[in-house]
Formats: C-alpha cells, structure tokens, sequence
C-alpha cells in the first residue's frame, strides 16, 4: 500500500511537473513580427497604397526596370554592343538564350499579384479611410496592370516571330485559374485597352506624382499602345489629351542634360524612384554603362556620328579609355537615378508618326523636339526621320527594340562592334522571349514561344 | 600567449588544490592474468562512492580513500570486474579476460544502451578518435568512420560548415541536415553566417574537440526514434566529457602545425601560351574577312587599339614578366596551433570536469584565420542521498577572419588565381602593392584592406535534477538547457580599390542572437520479472523554444581611409531589424524489454507538435519497434567457441522531418520592401493551411557478429526508408505571382547495405595490429510528385538538375558533349543524348539525364592501427563514390574565347585545343575573339570518385620509467598528418574532389593538408 502512494505522489509531482510547461496546441503558434495575414491584414486604404508601392518595388528589381528590361533592348539593336567584361548581356547581344531564364516574367506577375489585391483582393467599403482616394488607388493599379502587361506583351508575345498568341492576362489574386493560358495577341491589347479606360475613369487629376501612376499616365501608355499596334487615331486621340492636359512640358536644350541628375522634370510622364538608400547598386544600370568593374554595355563607335553639332543630346556621349559609353543617362554610378518609364517626348512623337501616318502635321511636332534639342528643323519629315528622331531621343532607355519591330524592321548587322555576326530577320523566333521553363514546367496551359 | 599561459597556470593550480583533501592511501598494482604484465587504465573506485582512480602504464595505482572504505571496484573493458575487500595498505588483484562480456556502451541521446541491448543502427566514435583532431568542427571527425555517412567540408576555411548526409538524400526540397543532441538536448547548429557572399561559420566550431567524450550516429527509425519527429536525416549526439571519480587528473595537450592545400586545383595559362591563344583568336575570327595569316595576327590587333586594348603590347614592352598569382595568394606552410588543459577528478559526492582550450589555425590563403578560445565546467553532485545534480557548461568565444568567397567575385582570392591575367603584376617596381594597375582588384590590397570579420560567443548550459525516487529503479530527472548563440558580423570594403571604390568604402554590421532553451521532464522505471525478463521504461515531456534577433545596418562614404567602423560612414544607406521564433513540445514513451540479453524488444512512441504548422496540423505521431536476438547466448550456441557474439536485429518505424523555413503554412503579406523612401508591402507567402509533417517509413535489418574471441568483429545491413508526404516547394504558375508553394506531397526513397569490419591481427600486450573498414551505399529514386489539374507531373528543372519520378533527385540533366568537329573546329553537343544527331547550335542540343546526381551512393572508410612498445600507428581513409561533380565557372576559365584570352584567364589545358581542319580528338574547339554565352553540358560532368588519405598519426606514449623520473603519469609526443594523399579518378577533375552537397566545384577554400606536432601530458 506504501508504494501504491509513493506512486500516485510521484504521478502527481510528475503531473504537475509536466503541466507547468505543458503546452496546448495554442502554445505553439508562432509569433508574426514582420508580417500580416492577408486575410484579415488589409484595414485600410493606406494598407492599400503600401500595396502599391510594394508592387512598383517590383518593377525596380534587376531583371525589370532595376536594368535588364531597358539594356536588353539597348544591347540587341543598333545602339550598343555587350564587350563582355564581366560576362553580362552577351547571351541577349547574340541573341543566344533559351528557356532557362525567365527575364522579367517572374518580376512582372509578382507586381501584378499586389495589383490584384487592390483592384478586387478587398472590398473597398470595409476599409477605412477616404473612399475616393480608395478609388484613385484602384485606378492607379489598373494603370500599372495595363502597363505591366504591355511590357509582357512586347517581349513575350508572338505578334513578331508569325504567331498569334499574346500572354496571360492575370485580372485576380489567387483567383479560380491557377494555371493560365495565353490569350492571343489581340485579346491582350484589347485587354490593356480596357484597363487603361477603366484606369483613367477612377484616377484623379488632385493626385500628382511623377513616381506613382498618375491620371494621364493611363492615356499616355494607350498612346503608347496605340502607336505600337499601329492604331493610328486611338493614338491621336491619347496623345492629345496627355498634350491638353497641360501637365507636362518637353525639356529643355539648356535643361537636357541636367534633368538626368535631378529626375522629377518637367517632361516626365512617370519615372521609377530610386535613392540613395534604395538602389541595384553594382547591378544598376549605370554600372553596366560605364566603369571597368562591369562597364559591358558599350556604345557602338558609329553612334557618335549621329547627331549633328549643338544637339545637346551628343553630351550624353562620352569616353572611358577609347571606349565610346553613355555618359549622361543615368549618371550616378551607383544607381540613385530615377528610371523614366514615359516622358512627354515619346507622346510628342507618338503624336507626330499618328499625324503622318493620317496625314495630318507631323513637321510641327517633330520639330518641338528639335527647337528644344539644338538640332537643325526638319523641313519635310518621313517615317524614318521620325524613327531616326526617336532613336536619338530615347537612346540607352530601351526603346530602339521595340520601335524596330513594331516598323517590321529586321535586326541589321551594320557595325563590326554589333554582337550578332548577320542580320536577324523579322520574323525570326528569337525576337520574342522563350517563356521560362520555370512557368512551361509548372503549368501546363502554357504553350512555349516557336524555336525553344 | 602570456595570459592563455597564466590562466592555463590557473586552472592547474585549481586542480592541484582539489586533490589535497585527501587522507589514507591505498597503493597496489592489477595484472592480467593471461600474462602476468600490468594493465593501464583500470578504473578503481571505492563501492557506493565517486571516489576512484586508475591505473598507470604498469597497471600500478595509488589512491585515498576515506577511513571507513570497505571495499574496492576494479573494473576495464573487456575484463571481467572485481571487487576486493580494502585489507590494508595494498591491494592488488589479477584481471582475467571477459571477451563474451564486452558490451560496449552506446550513447542514444536520452539514455545509454548496451551495444548487444540495440535493436537499431548506431555507430559511436570516441576517446582517442576524437582527441588532439586539428580540426575546428567536430563534426569532420566523423568523415570515413560511419558506413552511411557522407561529409563534405562546404570550404577550407576553419570553422566553415561541413555538409553531412546521413543516408543520402530523404527530402527533396525540406532540409536534409541531421539533427544535433548535446547531452541529450536538441540543439541547433545550423551556419550562423549572415552574409551569403563570404566564409561560412558553423556552430559546431564553437565546440572544443577535446571536451567531447563521444559521438554516436544514429541511422534507423528505432535509434533515432527518441527523437522521431526530426530524425528523418538521421540524429548525431554529442556528449561532453563529465568528471570520473577518483584522484585529479589533469591533462595538458599542445600542437603546432602547418597547413597547405590538399589539391593545387587546376593549372592556368602562362603569359606566353595566353598571348599564343590570344593572336590565334585574332587569326580564327578576323583572319579570312581582312585577310591576313597567322603570322599577320600580331600586326592585326596593334593596328586596331581602339577594338583589342594594347595589354600584349604593354606587356611585351616590359619584358613579358609573368606572374604566377596562386603563388600570390597562398599562404604557405600556414601555422596552426591548439593547446588544452583539462582536469577531472572527483570528492566526496561531486565530480568535475573543467578544461580550457585555445585554437588557432591560419588559412592557406592571405588574409583569413580562425580562432577560438573555449571553457568547459562539468559538475556532478549527489546532494542527497536520493538527489543529484549534474551541470554541463560549456563557453567559447570564436573568431573567423573570413573572405569573399564561394561565388566568382573579384575580390575573392580563389578567384584571382583563375580570373586574373598572367600578364598583370602583383606589385609595381619600388615593391609596393600594384592597387590600381590590374584589371582585378589585386588580392593583396584587399587582405591588407578589407574585413570579412564574424565573431560568435556560444554558452550551453544544461542542467539536471535526478531524483532517485522511494520506488525502487523509478528515476525522474528535470532538466535545463540554454543554448546562447551571440553572432556578430562586421564587412568593410575599403574605398580606394575594390568592392567599395566606386561609393568612397562601404561598411555593413550585423548581429544576431540565438536563444534555445530546452525543458525536459522524465521518468525512467526498470523492472524484472522473475525468469529474466528486464523491462526498462521511459516517458519523457520536452519543450523547446528558439528565439532569434537580428540587427543590421549599414552604410558607404566613409571619411577617411582606415576607419572602418559605421562611425565613419557619411551615409547610412540601411537599418533593419526583425525577431522570429518557432517552437516544439513533446511527449515520448519508450519500452525497452530484454529476455535474459537474448531476446531484445524495443517500442517508442512520440507526439510533437511543431509552431510551423497551422493549428489543425500541428501534431504528429512518430513510432517505432525494433527486435534484437543475441543468438550467441543461446545454449546451443555455447560449444561454438568460435562465435563469441551473433545478433540479428530489425527495426520498423515512421519519422518526420518539419526543416522549412518558418510560416510557410500562413498567406502572409511581407513589409521588407520600400518604395521612394516610404515603406511598401507585398505578398509575399502563398500559403497552405493544411501543410503537416513530412515522414520517413525505414526498415533496417542487420548482423552483428564477433569471431574469435572477438578479433574479428563486424556487422552488415541493410535499409529502406521510403519518405512520404514530402514537404515539397512545388512550382507555381509565375503568373501567380508566387514561385512555389510547400504541399506535403509525393515520395521518394533511399535503400543501400552497410557493412564494417575490424580485424586484429596482433593482439598482444605490447603489440596490436588492427585493420578496420566499413562501407555503405544508397540509392535514391524519386517515385512520386505534384500533378498539375491538367495531370501533368510537375518537375523541378534547372540548366543542369532535374527532379522527375524514377530517377534520382537533383539527377544530372544536361546537354550531352559531342566533341569537336575536326573540319570546323565548333564544339558539338548530341541533340537528343548520345548516339543521335549532333549539332553546333547549343540550344538544339536537348538535356539528357547524365546518370547519378551529388549525393555519393558508395561511401567506404578503412582505417589501420598499428602499437608496439608505447609507438604507434594510425591510419584513416575515406572514400566516396558513384557520384558526379560539376565544374562551375568553365564559362570564362573554360572559354575558346575572350574570357580566357583577353578578359581574364584560361587554364592550361586549353591548349589541346582545334587550330586547323584534320585537327581530331582536341578536347577544346577553335579559339575565337567573341564571348560564348553560359552553356552547360556533360564536358564539365566529372566522375566524382575519390579517396582521401584522412588521417596518419605517429605517436610514441613514453614509458613509465621515464615519466615517473619527470613525475608525470604519461607522456604522449606525436606528428599527425591529415589530407596527406588524394586519389581522383576522373583526370579532368582537376579542383578539389570534396565538393560541397550542391555538386559544382566553387572558388572556395579547398580542404588543407596539415602536418602537426602534438605533445600530450597526463599528471
């Protein structure tokens, strides 16, 4: 009977031994310091605005804005060669890649997820906080959808390489389709359309921000979109009302120069923040443009013959050793400049090629770029004039690519500097991206690019 | 030094003083009785108390004990004990031989087990294995000694991480690391590295070699049972040194060695033979359009400056002076040194162990080294006649001074000797450091300049409370542990050349402190059952709880040169801060049942809930039986002298494993992102809520057997863990926004047969020779993974690995390599694997499976041990297999182009290069003046087979006569080898053949070749 006490004592010590640090499954949830449930974590219209920005980060990573997107369409055309000094862009210059690297599929899905959230991830009247703000930031991430797919569109999509396949058009976060498949080419654009409408109706014009999305925004990319898809009233119409607006102002001949340094002038339509204390550092664009520690992008040698005397825009050039290199766009070695995206410029010009191509003025616009540039007026102007104006205007910001494709030029070895060693025609499969193996493996609605 | 010595002094001093509290003395001597000679080592201790002694080198002992002592234990392993009555001054016995009874006895982490009573596959390496190792983590002592084990050192560098697996691969995508018990507590001891680019530092490193009494692995579902919810990698316990009854012995070792690369690494281009390839690249590519032959090359390139540069010019000018820059980096004969001082004794009802330990190894490369400062005190004491209490502390201070390396950056030393040109001068003609004039940053500035210091101060502490309860052989023990983990981080890039030059310096600081306490409550009841039934039961309880803090800031702009702390930086350019914890509770019921030492059961059951899933799944149940029959105690089987030890033993059992990364199972938002200066958010988890354990379903079977009077002795085995639910990152859809998603999904499996033997040829008393060996292979074959809703096997594929169903994970999966067509001179690839059509364009070239993956399917250790009159002899081996190993880099040091010839450097072999049609069987094609984009194919897929000579010491133990003249009880001088021989068998892998897990050889540190003089001093 004696044990039979000790026992039950000892079972009760251990008992209450065990139930001191016992511990039920509450006891184990982790703590969550540096983040927020979804579900639950949105209570407000600034929650959303945070969203935004995380959305716009994305579009600053390396592999979008941050770098490749713009040198990528610098270092396959006629502008720029990859010397190949740290080993970066020679795949793209060759035009050597394949399906093992996605480019910025991941990056622009990613910001578009975030997009996602605000446009119908929460319902805006549980929130607090100004409604109408609320809507102007519903209408912000319309733009940036319609933008992000745009960019998409140009890269990935078939309209070049003989095929009619767009790319996914992902409206909902975490929606039903988890594995979507690719519109076409035209459902896209019209898809983009629609966004930028709808983007447009829900801005407001009492919210200026040359680093956020902004009213005119949605009517400068439909410019944009209008241009490149050849729809040449939808660009009047676009381009006008961003001129009518009376927001912006072409930069300039005195003022060219410095607006690199400073960003936020007066011809910027919208630019991607960066900073001294948020930059690509050693990845940023600048640091592939010049410098011996990457330094791969060099200017093609012939480029320095392009402009005429006095046109500010030569001073962007310049030598490092008896290297040709941008000098002047991006200044900051270590990446603290803002990124444009749009500038007023590239609506002046939209404008210009849609009033040739319906017959309207497009001498007077032309030369709005020219006055302001020190350069010589035209007297008459043709398609390549406006093209060539365009190139001078817009080089190393990643351009001259997409305005060579959208006029069905082919990719021309001109220069011994050029990576390729023969022309490229269009319609070749590699003047589209593959899509990333890392997607093709995943979803099997996803139909690979011809050719890879 | 001076202070190491005085606190040396100290703890002597200490040990000294412990030992005169002693009063009557008992002298005598304990002989075999086989031969009459004394034996050392026998362990005496006075019944029903602590105090005790052993002998020395003539089996003679001297011991005091208190008046009233009745009687005394002496007891050895492998002789059978006795206990003979204190009658006097003297007491001398003779020790017969007990080979039957040789049970050695098996650390499990939660108890200790008798080495016939396992049911399991455990293997324990101890004692003198483990001291005097001149290694900085513990763990590499394991490398060749456990059939099943594979070890890698992640790099060269000491303290880096070594990478083990425990039976190859039992997760695809969730850690495969093993679980670490010290002293019967789970710890972790993860890299404690914060910076992704420099040395690595592993927690292990913060452990002192000579504290450590033992190491026991622990492979099958019923070893690691006890600890099933994470033992699906397998379990390593640890136990540290605890005080032995008896007199104060102290313990003095000190070594001095040098160290060297173990493999110099591939050879590189001369100035000369670059220059060769350079115009030849010249010739191949601009030769036909602006016709000029090969002679005309040279005149070619000085004509267009402004395309090709004027290195070849400059150089020529100075009179073509090479540079050998693997000369430049090497730190030759690199010092290393270690000195210990332990003692350990026992009075009265309390035993101790304290040591105190200094570590000091410089890299084999410019500017890194490593040290460590480390105490321990160890104390057992009966407080009550029914209560003990047992405390193990153990305190160090590491120091690593690291480097850039891993990856190919330029101020990486390792990646100078491949990237640099031959043709760029280390230092400018009055003899100073050339900082501006090389196309790299010259690695002597940077040693000279920059830091890459990490520095970790590591406490344990465990504390226990034995209560040995009114209920006969019911225990119940609580216990303590802490496990404090203080990291510090400090980077500087100077701001004159380098890494920091273009933003004035750049200085990055960062803490992190690790807090993991554990609490344990158990009980321990053993009963018999009349007719020889033993049953040994344990429930355990256990809490464990790790907290972590991390701080960083950083910042460029320093204002002047030589200040590198942040209070220099004009501008700080981040701040950052965040605090995770996770947590685990468990409760564990053990059943050990013998009959008689025949027939042996055990059952464990545990439940434990972990913080990394969701509360409806946070549970599981991990179980395990194991059976064990020592045929050799059969009566039937006692006229067969021959056999002195035969058991057949088999286990079944579920494991788990929970090793990802924390909150995987919430869909969170994440706020580490900042937008225009303001703070931003974004989605950062997708989430699943019903994500669970992953579990790992092993079979183990296996003999052990002992042959003549257990000379020969060994066991075979063979295992199958078939791991299920597998915690799988299963790749989404990009346009999800997310990358993957963990679904506890799909299965895969490992099976293999392990053997070990170990011979003695000699067995005498002054003269042994033993011979030893154990093998072990595993195959791993992925049988099953995620389907998309189209059906669709969702494969995980990146440019050179591949996880598909039937094949090994991360199997090797690449273009296949076709040669070099002999009328072109273009390197080939096979467009569908070898034997099908080949093609010049590498992207028409598909990847095929290459056969294998990284992980070694046979890995094999042989070791050799040889005394005769106090000299001795050891050898150890370690071999890995059936793997393959990718060579990183070959990009640029690979290049038939400008990276090799103008931009950095190529090596040597790339002069059996094409240079005219007919030109057949070169391995590299024509040299062109272009640069080839990343392609990746089965050319760099090297056979990964080697063998490494690990371990050769030479020692002499100095004979009594001569110690008792200096008045010491032994005296051991030695030289010690480690890495001294490598064997590779594929020529064309030429790096270090001890690649990290990944499978690419890195610009890393490889393993060192040391040589060390050691002295060992017992007194």
């Amino acid at each position: 009977m004696k044990t039979v006490n000790i026992l039950a004592r000892i079972t009760m010590v251990f008992v209450l031994l065990v139930s001191i640090n016992a511990c039920t499954t509450d006891d184990l949830d982790p703590s969550l310091e540096q983040n927020k449930l979804i579900q639950g974590g949105i209570t407000s219209v600034d929650n959303l605005y945070a969203i935004l920005k995380g959305s716009l980060s994305r579009m600053t990573e390396v592999n979008y804005y941050g770098r490749d997107y713009v040198i990528n369409n610098e270092v396959r055309t006629d502008n720029c060669f990859s010397n190949g000094n740290s080993g970066r862009f020679i795949t793209q210059a060759t035009f050597s890649y394949n399906a093992n690297t996605g480019y910025f599929w991941d990056e622009a899905y990613e910001a578009i997820a975030g997009l996602n959230i605000i446009i119908n991830g929460v319902d805006l009247n549980e929130l607090e906080g100004d409604m109408d703000y609320g809507t102007h930031l519903q209408g912000q991430a319309y733009a940036l959808r319609a933008l992000i797919h745009f960019d998409l569109l140009k890269q990935y999509g078939q309209q070049h390489v003989g095929g009619t396949l767009g790319v996914p058009y992902v409206t909902e976060f975490k929606g039903e389709d988890l594995l979507p498949a690719r519109k076409s080419v035209e459902e896209t654009k019209q898809l983009i359309l629609g966004d930028l409408e709808t983007a447009f109706n829900m801005m407001s014009e009492d919210y200026s921000s040359k680093v956020l999305p902004s009213k005119y925004l949605a009517k400068a990319i439909e410019s944009n979109v209008a241009v490149y898809f050849g729809m040449w009233d939808r660009a009047i119409t676009a381009s006008e009302a961003v001129i009518n607006s009376g927001l912006y102002d072409i930069i300039s001949a005195n003022s060219f120069a410095s607006s690199w340094e400073n960003g936020l002038a007066a011809n910027s339509i919208f630019e991607l923040a960066f900073n001294e204390t948020d930059n690509r550092g050693s990845d940023a664009i600048a640091y592939i443009y010049r410098g011996g520690s990457y330094g791969d992008v060099q200017v093609i040698d012939e480029i320095a013959d392009l402009y005429e005397a006095g046109d500010v825009r030569a001073d962007i050039l310049g030598y490092e050793d008896d290297m040709l290199r941008n000098m002047g766009k991006f200044p900051e070695i270590q990446g603290y400049d803002n990124v444009p995206v749009v500038r007023y410029e590239e609506i002046i010009l939209n404008y210009a090629e849609a009033l040739l191509e319906t017959g309207g003025d497009a001498l007077t616009e032309i030369n709005k770029i020219t006055s302001n540039r020190g350069a010589s007026a035209y007297e008459t102007v043709t398609k390549d004039d406006i093209l060539n104006e365009r190139r001078k205007e817009f080089i190393f910001e990643g351009k001259r690519y997409d305005d060579l494709l959208r006029t069905g030029s082919d990719i021309e070895k001109v220069y011994m500097q050029q990576n390729i060693a023969a022309t490229i025609s269009y319609g070749d499969h590699r003047l589209a991206w593959p899509v990333p193996k890392a997607e093709t493996d995943a979803n099997s609605n996803m139909i690979q690019n011809e050719g890879y | 030094m001076k202070k190491i010595a005085l606190m040396l002094f100290g703890i002597a001093m200490f040990g000294m003083l412990v030992v005169e509290a002693q009063v009557k003395s008992i002298s005598g001597t304990v002989t075999s009785s086989e031969d009459g000679t004394g034996i050392p080592g026998v362990s005496i201790v006075v019944k029903g108390t602590t105090i005790g002694t052993t002998t020395n080198m003539d089996g003679e002992y001297q011991l005091s004990v208190p008046n009233d002592a009745q009687t005394l234990v002496f007891s050895f392993v492998g002789m059978k004990s006795i206990e003979a009555p204190i009658t006097g001054t003297t007491v001398s016995v003779s020790m017969e031989s007990d080979y039957i009874g040789v049970d050695e006895v098996i650390v499990m982490g939660y108890g200790t087990q008798g080495k016939s009573e396992i049911t399991g596959s455990t293997v324990q390496v101890g004692g003198e294995q483990l001291e005097n190792m001149p290694v900085a983590t513990i763990e590499q002592a394991l490398q060749g000694k456990v059939a099943g084990v594979s070890i890698t050192a992640s790099s060269g560098t000491p303290g880096s991480v070594q990478d083990i697996r425990i039976r190859g691969r039992s997760s695809i995508t969730a850690g495969n690391e093993p679980l670490y018990v010290i002293d019967g507590v789970p710890v972790v001891n993860s890299d404690v590295s914060l910076a992704t680019s420099g040395s690595n530092l592993s927690a292990l490193a913060s452990l002192n070699s000579n504290d450590i009494e033992s190491l026991t692995v622990l492979k099958d579902a019923s070893a690691t049972a006890a600890y099933g919810a994470r033992g699906a990698n397998g379990v390593i316990v640890i136990t540290t040194k605890s005080g032995k009854s008896g007199e104060a012995k102290i313990n003095f070792s000190a070594t001095y060695g040098f160290s060297n690369d173990a493999t110099d690494g591939p050879d590189v281009l001369t100035g000369a033979q670059r220059e060769e390839l350079f115009y030849e690249a010249i010739y191949n590519t601009y030769g036909s359009a602006y016709d000029f032959d090969e002679a005309g090359a040279k005149d070619f390139y000085e004509s267009y400056p402004n395309t090709f540069g004027s290195d070849y010019v400059v150089w020529n000018e100075a009179g073509r002076p090479e540079t050998n820059w693997q000369d430049v980096i090497t730190n030759k004969n690199a010092p290393m040194q270690e000195y210990n001082l332990s003692a350990s004794g026992g009075i009265d009802a309390m035993s101790y162990y304290a040591s105190f330990g200094y570590f000091d190894q410089e890299a084999t490369v410019i500017g890194s080294d490593f040290k460590r400062l480390s105490g321990a005190l160890n104390l057992t004491a009966d407080i009550k006649p029914t209560l003990t209490f047992s405390t193990r502390n153990n305190a160090s201070h590491s120091y690593q001074d690291g480097l850039l390396e891993t990856s190919a950056y330029f101020s990486n030393p390792r990646t100078t000797k491949y990237f640099m040109p031959p043709i760029e001068q280390p230092y400018l003609e009055d003899g100073s450091i050339n900082i501006f004039g090389t196309s790299m940053p010259n690695p002597l500035w940077i040693a000279q300049e920059d830091i890459d210091d990490s520095k970790l101060t590591r406490i344990i502490s465990n504390n226990s409370l034995t209560w040995d309860t009114p209920v006969e052989n019911l225990i119940f023990t609580s216990r303590v542990n802490i496990d404090y983990q203080v990291y510090n981080y400090k980077r500087y890039r100077n701001p004159v050349r380098g890494d920091g030059d273009s933003s004035f310096g750049y200085g990055w600081v960062a803490n992190r402190n690790r807090a993991n306490y554990v609490f344990q409550n158990s009980l321990d009841y053993s009963f018999d059952i009349d007719g020889g039934h033993n049953f040994d039961v344990k429930v355990l309880q256990e809490f464990q709880k790790n907290r972590l803090l991390f701080m960083e800031t950083d910042g460029d702009n320093f204002s002047d040169i030589g200040l590198t702390n942040l209070n220099s930086a004009g501008n700080p350019t981040a701040a950052n801060s965040w605090f995770t914890d996770w947590s685990i509770a468990s409760y564990l019921g053990m059943v050990h049942y013998s009959y008689n030492g025949k027939y042996i059961a055990d059952a464990t059951i545990r439940q434990e809930g972990s913080s990394r899933f969701s509360d409806d799944n946070r549970w599981g149940t991990f179980w395990s039986v194991g059976g064990a029959w020592n045929i050799h105690r059969e009566s039937f089987m006692s006229d067969i002298e021959v056999i002195n030890n035969l058991k057949l033993r088999a286990s079944y059992g579920v494991t788990g494993n929970a090793n990802i990364d924390l909150n995987q199972y919430q869909e969170l938002l994440n706020f580490d992102s900042d937008y225009a200066g303001e703070g931003a958010s974004y989605p950062g988890n997708f989430g699943n809520p019903d994500l669970t354990w992953e579990t790992s379903h092993t079979v183990d079977i296996g003999i052990d057997f002992g042959i003549l009077k257990n000379r020969i002795t060994g066991s075979v085995g063979y295992f199958r863990r078939e791991s299920k639910d597998l915690l799988l990152d299963v790749p989404l859809s990009l346009t999800t926004g997310f990358e993957e998603q963990t679904l506890n999904i799909g299965r895969m499996e490992n099976k293999g047969f392990e053997a070990e033997l170990m011979i003695d040829v000699v067995r005498m008393n002054d003269f042994n020779i033993s011979i030893g060996g154990n093998i072990g292979t595993v195959e791993n074959k992925v049988q099953e993974l995620a389907e998309d809703i189209n059906g669709d096997e969702i494969n995980i594929t990146d440019q050179t690995q591949r996880v598909e169903t039937g094949h090994p994970a991360y199997g090797w999966y690449m273009p296949t390599w076709a040669g070099v067509d002999p009328q072109t001179g273009d390197e080939l690839w096979y467009v569908d694997g070898e034997g099908s059509e080949t093609t010049s364009n590498f992207n028409d070239a598909n990847q095929v499976w290459q056969g294998g993956s990284a992980i070694p399917t046979l890995t094999a250790g042989l070791n050799l041990h040889i005394d005769f009159k106090g000299v001795f002899l050891d050898l150890n081996g370690y071999f890995a297999g059936g793997h393959k190993v990718y060579e990183e880099w070959h990009r640029y040091t690979h290049g038939t182009d400008v990276y090799s010839v103008a931009y950095y450097q190529g090596v040597a072999a790339l002069m059996d290069r094409w240079q005219e049609p007919g030109d057949e069987g070169t391995r590299y094609g024509k040299i062109e003046y272009t640069g080839r984009p990343w392609q990746r194919h089965s050319k760099f897929l090297y056979d990964g087979d080697y063998f490494r000579l690990k371990d050769v010491t030479l020692g002499y133990d100095l004979p009594q006569s001569v110690t008792s003249m200096i008045n010491v009880d032994g005296l051991r001088v030695f030289v010690r080898g480690t890495n001294m021989f490598t064997w590779v068998k594929d020529e064309y892998l030429e790096y270090d053949p001890e690649v990290d897990v990944s499978g690419y050889t890195e610009l890393t540190q490889p393993p060192i070749k040391s040589v060390i003089f050691g002295l060992n001093l017992n007194f």
